[in-house]
């Protein structure tokens, strides 16, 4: 394991980094192999709420009459995931300074609407200063908010602000507005403190700490009532109890929001809101296009997992997907509909099969002004099939020809990358299946022609030649790296963190289970949250 | 708190290569020497843009204190009494992640920290985190970060891991400097009684973390010591707005920006640049903070400009020959530089200039965006720090001297008693003696 890690870090330094390295090589199983339940949990460590997952809580506690303003922290990604950036990072003063700002702003809001009102202070008060009621009202509040049970200490301490406040604004509500933000703004809101305790070899989590992991991995939110008197009861200590849950959670229709939250997170769909084009250059950019180009990747991506639950491997070679009249005339297929999003089977002359030959994957991974070969490749490799690339050499001249007579196709202009060895070790692994998707320019339109020069869209992925999108899509779907990159996102994403060396038995664990499977994932989520690397808690980092 | 904080730190990452975030006795001694100079109040501020100059084109072909601008620099002529240009410096740190290795080299003195997952991120607070450490502790903000490119983040680090993310919404930033809660100088109008509320829940927020502080590991303590660092930081300044702010003369309340939309899906960066220029020196001129950062643009910046034929970092690769695309680019940074030292200059406090009590460096992420080389380093200096920084001439290396030298200069300019700067290769005990007086 630990010769694992020092070959991956020598790696990045390396100036000839990709000459050396197998493509499946991370995958290969280790020498001796303990057995799942014996691997040491990797470490756990508090995690920030995301945005989204702020939003989606703060909705949770106080209903839809109540609008959440949006941090101003942005999220940061780690180990490809925001959901890990999550675990590293923390808020900076001016992240703090707008948990205040958000705190208030809902606050007032919840206290104003008749109807949240009811529902967060359900007894009536006998004063100003009605310590009783603003008791009991914490108490549930602060239950959900923080994911368990708070302390009477706690309790007294914002009980005390609430009749403080109360009395000097001389309002009951007034001032529970206040308890509402001291409860919005404390670490253990806008922290997920899942830490678990006992020793050393026996740590676990308690029973709030899992009901947190698992819903905000199911749902990418706080737990409800039912989860957290499950986890009250202690239910969720027994396997049997823990799947009970699990299972419910995933048959509800929030694991859509919480799975579509991970499949953004993945493939940074969450970045078609800046998406950035020359619309003088590209008649089908506007605005637009990046939001809608991301509602059809996620409704394809979740249709394949709760609604055919089908083989998730033939999301790169699947013809379904779900257009609206925008995207319809960006394909150049006829609008399945007028307005909004349909399912349609795309006909073979649209040449467009699977994720690759979505508009959002195409745009994301391209420059504003033309398409590029070695962002593709490298999403390829990165997102797909989990193959780390290092970043490039310094001080070597990397300009590519501007297209000539001679050199008119992107093909003929980054054969420089090819002829040095320098540039050659890294993108004759990126550039070789980026070109394959050089029928789709920079937002995602066919084109057969570049410069007025036919396009040659062969090409060979370790060792499968392709002619085109369509067979690249099916060389990815049958790639050995595929499925077990599926499960290592999957897990990074459930845990918050990069797998510990050791844990790359679990992922084998885990990927086997996925083939037996047949490659479906929502059975997958379940194996996941039922694996000693979701269950298990490590020593605190 | 300072030396829990120390304590902390060390054991970050597993402590090997991490230095330790804010030395105790720089804040002590900062405060000192601030209480006792009188008059204005020194101010650090930074101008840093991605993706580097074109050295051929940067370089000016004279020294000394009769230099002429080159090329590169000639959008800089209204200001270039009050600038010292430096040359032929090197970062010292190596150069292992393009774009990144240079400013996590000059600013926090230490090369990139690159994690398990193979991210990086930086070893220790930036220049400026530093400084406000030591001088931010009077204002209502410790520091202040501003974009100009729509969502830039900037690279001012309290720690790993720990940015600043830059306001880079010129309206965001006028609520925030400007908005409400703002008061004229002299205003003696009694305060907000819920400003005492907002204390108090603040204070129960500090409860919270100290009690939870108990039961983390190692590298969490120092993220939630980071938290508690910024909710305290939120609690001073609401106790500041229940005083009277201090009196100052420059200080006005300016009008809120007009919107400014991206023409053609291209962002108006110069346009922009002007107007979070103002907004940044009003600021200063109100004394709302000592310590300030322009993020102009991020490394890696692909920014669409007008009448460019692709991004910006990706001209820097693709465009040919002697890249005159990118050339002007970097002339438009200049210009907006240029502008924002003029608002500086011509802002007055007393019998001086508001510029006179700034220590303002501006630099990039490489060098020449092409090769991402990291020598011949890009570093202007503008203002005296009162008197504490010499300024107005070129001054070229001609040993490849460490930009640490820089920095360290930059930080005794502030009052910063540090005894060296940088680690490794890149550690120096003197600063760049042509800078002190």
């Amino acid at each position: 394991m630990r010769h694992r890690l020092l070959t991956t870090l020598s790696l990045c330094a390396a100036l000839t980094a990709c000459e050396e390295r197998r493509p499946t090589e991370q995958f290969a199983a280790p020498g001796a192999t303990p057995a799942p339940e014996d691997v040491e949990p990797g470490p756990v460590s508090m995690r920030r709420l995301t945005r989204v997952q702020y939003q989606r809580v703060v909705a949770d506690l106080f209903g839809p009459a109540v609008v959440v303003p949006p941090l101003a922290e942005p999220d940061v990604a780690q180990g490809g995931l925001l959901s890990v950036g999550a675990a590293d990072t923390t808020f900076s003063p001016r992240g703090v300074a707008s948990l205040e700002d958000a705190a208030y702003a809902v606050a007032a809001q919840a206290m104003a609407d008749p109807e949240a009102r009811a529902a967060t202070v359900p007894c009536r008060p006998a004063g100003i200063a009605d310590a009783a009621c603003a008791r009991t009202a914490l108490e549930a509040l602060g239950l959900r908010a923080w994911r368990r049970p708070l302390t009477g200490e706690e309790l007294d301490r914002l009980t005390g602000i609430a009749a403080q406040s109360a009395e000097a604004l001389g309002d009951f509500f007034a001032g529970f507005e206040y308890a509402i933000a001291a409860l919005l703004q404390s670490p253990h809101f806008v922290f997920r403190i899942e830490l678990g305790a006992g020793a050393v070899s026996e740590r676990r989590f308690d029973d709030f700490a899992l009901a947190s992991r698992l819903s905000f991995f199911v749902w990418n939110t706080a737990p409800d009532q039912a989860l957290l008197e499950a986890a009250a009861s202690g239910d969720l200590s027994t396997e049997a109890g823990l799947r009970v849950q699990a299972e419910r959670l995933l048959a509800s229709p929030r694991a859509r929001e919480g799975l579509g939250n991970y499949f953004s997170e993945q493939l940074s769909l969450y970045k078609l809101d800046a998406l950035a084009k020359d619309p003088t250059l590209f008649e089908h950019f506007d605005t637009e296009l990046g939001p809608d180009a991301r509602e059809e990747t996620l409704r394809f991506l979740l249709n394949t997992v709760f609604d055919a639950d089908a083989d998730f491997r033939d999301v790169m070679t699947s013809r379904e997907s779900f257009l609206n009249p925008r995207l319809a005339s960006l394909y150049a297929v006829p609008a399945p509909t007028l307005d909004g999003f349909r399912q349609v089977a795309l006909p073979a002359s649209a040449e467009r099969a699977g994720l690759l030959s979505h508009a959002s994957v195409l745009n994301l991974n391209a420059h504003q002004t033309s398409s590029s070969a070695t962002l593709r490749g490298k999403f390829v490799r990165t997102v797909l099939l989990c193959q780390p690339i290092p970043p490039p050499p310094v001080n070597v001249d990397t300009s590519i020809p501007e297209p000539s007579a001679t050199a008119r196709t992107l093909r003929e202009r980054v054969k420089v990358h090819l002829e040095s060895p320098a540039c050659a070790s890294c993108h004759s692994l990126l550039d070789p299946i980026g070109l394959g998707l050089e029928n789709y320019d920079a937002v995602g339109r066919w084109r057969d022609r570049d410069n007025d020069a036919p396009i040659d869209a062969t090409g060979d992925l370790d060792g499968v030649r392709f002619d085109g999108p369509i067979e690249l899509g099916q060389a990815i779907r049958d790639h050995e790296a595929f499925a077990p990159c599926v499960v290592r996102t999957l897990a990074r994403y459930a845990t918050g963190r990069v797998e510990a060396p050791g844990e790359h038995v679990l992922l084998d664990d885990l990927s086997a289970r996925f083939a037996a499977l047949d490659y479906r994932l929502q059975p997958l989520l379940l194996e996941v949250i039922m694996s000693p690397m979701f269950r298990n808690a490590g020593a605190p980092r | 708190m300072s030396l829990h904080r120390r304590a902390v730190l060390r054991g970050l990452l597993g402590g090997a290569a991490v230095s330790i975030a804010l030395p105790l006795f720089e804040s002590l001694a900062g405060r000192k020497a601030r209480a006792s100079s009188g008059g204005a109040p020194k101010r650090y501020v930074q101008f840093f843009w991605g993706n580097g100059i074109q050295p051929q084109r940067w370089v000016p072909a004279t020294e000394g204190a009769d230099w002429a601008l080159s090329e590169q620099l000639a959008p800089l002529a209204a200001v270039q009494g009050a600038l010292t240009l430096i040359t032929g410096t090197e970062v010292k740190t190596g150069n292992g992640s393009a774009h990144f290795s240079g400013p996590a080299g000059f600013l926090t003195g230490q090369a990139p920290l690159t994690k398990p997952g193979g991210d990086e991120t930086v070893g220790g607070p930036s220049l400026d985190q530093r400084i406000a450490a030591a001088v931010g502790g009077d204002t209502l903000f410790r520091s202040l970060e501003v974009g100009v490119q729509p969502g830039v983040r900037g690279l001012s680090f309290n720690g790993p891991d720990s940015v600043n993310p830059a306001e880079s919404d010129p309206a965001a930033l006028f609520e925030r400097l400007f908005g409400p809660t703002f008061r004229v100088p002299g205003d003696d109008a009694p305060p907000d009684p819920r400003l005492a509320l907002r204390r108090s829940v603040l204070d129960s927020v500090m409860a919270d973390a100290r009690a939870l502080d108990r039961r983390l590991g190692s590298v969490d303590r120092a993220r939630l010591d980071q938290h508690l660092t910024a909710v305290r930081d939120l609690e001073l300044r609401v106790a500041r707005l229940q005083s009277v702010p201090v009196r100052r003369d420059a200080c006005v309340r300016p009008e809120p920006p007009q919107a400014l939309d991206p023409i053609d899906g291209r962002p108006q960066m110069a346009e922009r640049a002007r107007v979070m220029a103002d907004l940044c020196t009003m600021a200063l001129a109100c004394d709302q903070t000592r310590v300030l950062s322009v993020w102009y643009s991020d490394p890696l910046s692909d920014v669409l400009y007008p009448d460019a034929s692709a991004g910006h970092h990706q001209l820097t690769h693709d465009e040919p020959g002697d890249q005159p695309q990118i050339n002007a680019i970097i002339q438009g940074v200049m210009t907006s530089l240029a502008y924002f030292v003029g608002a500086l200059q011509a802002t007055r406090e007393g019998e001086a200039s508001l510029l006179d009590s700034v220590a303002l460096l501006a630099t990039t992420d490489v060098s020449e965006g092409r090769t991402h080389q990291i020598d011949e380093y890009p570093i202007l200096l503008a203002g005296k720090a009162c008197g504490a920084l010499r300024s107005g001439f070129h001054y070229r290396s001609r040993t490849k001297e460490s930009t640490s030298h820089v920095a360290l200069s930059l930080l005794r300019a502030l009052d910063l008693p540090a005894a060296d700067y940088g680690v490794d290769a890149a550690l120096v005990d003197t600063g760049l003696s042509v800078l002190e007086p």
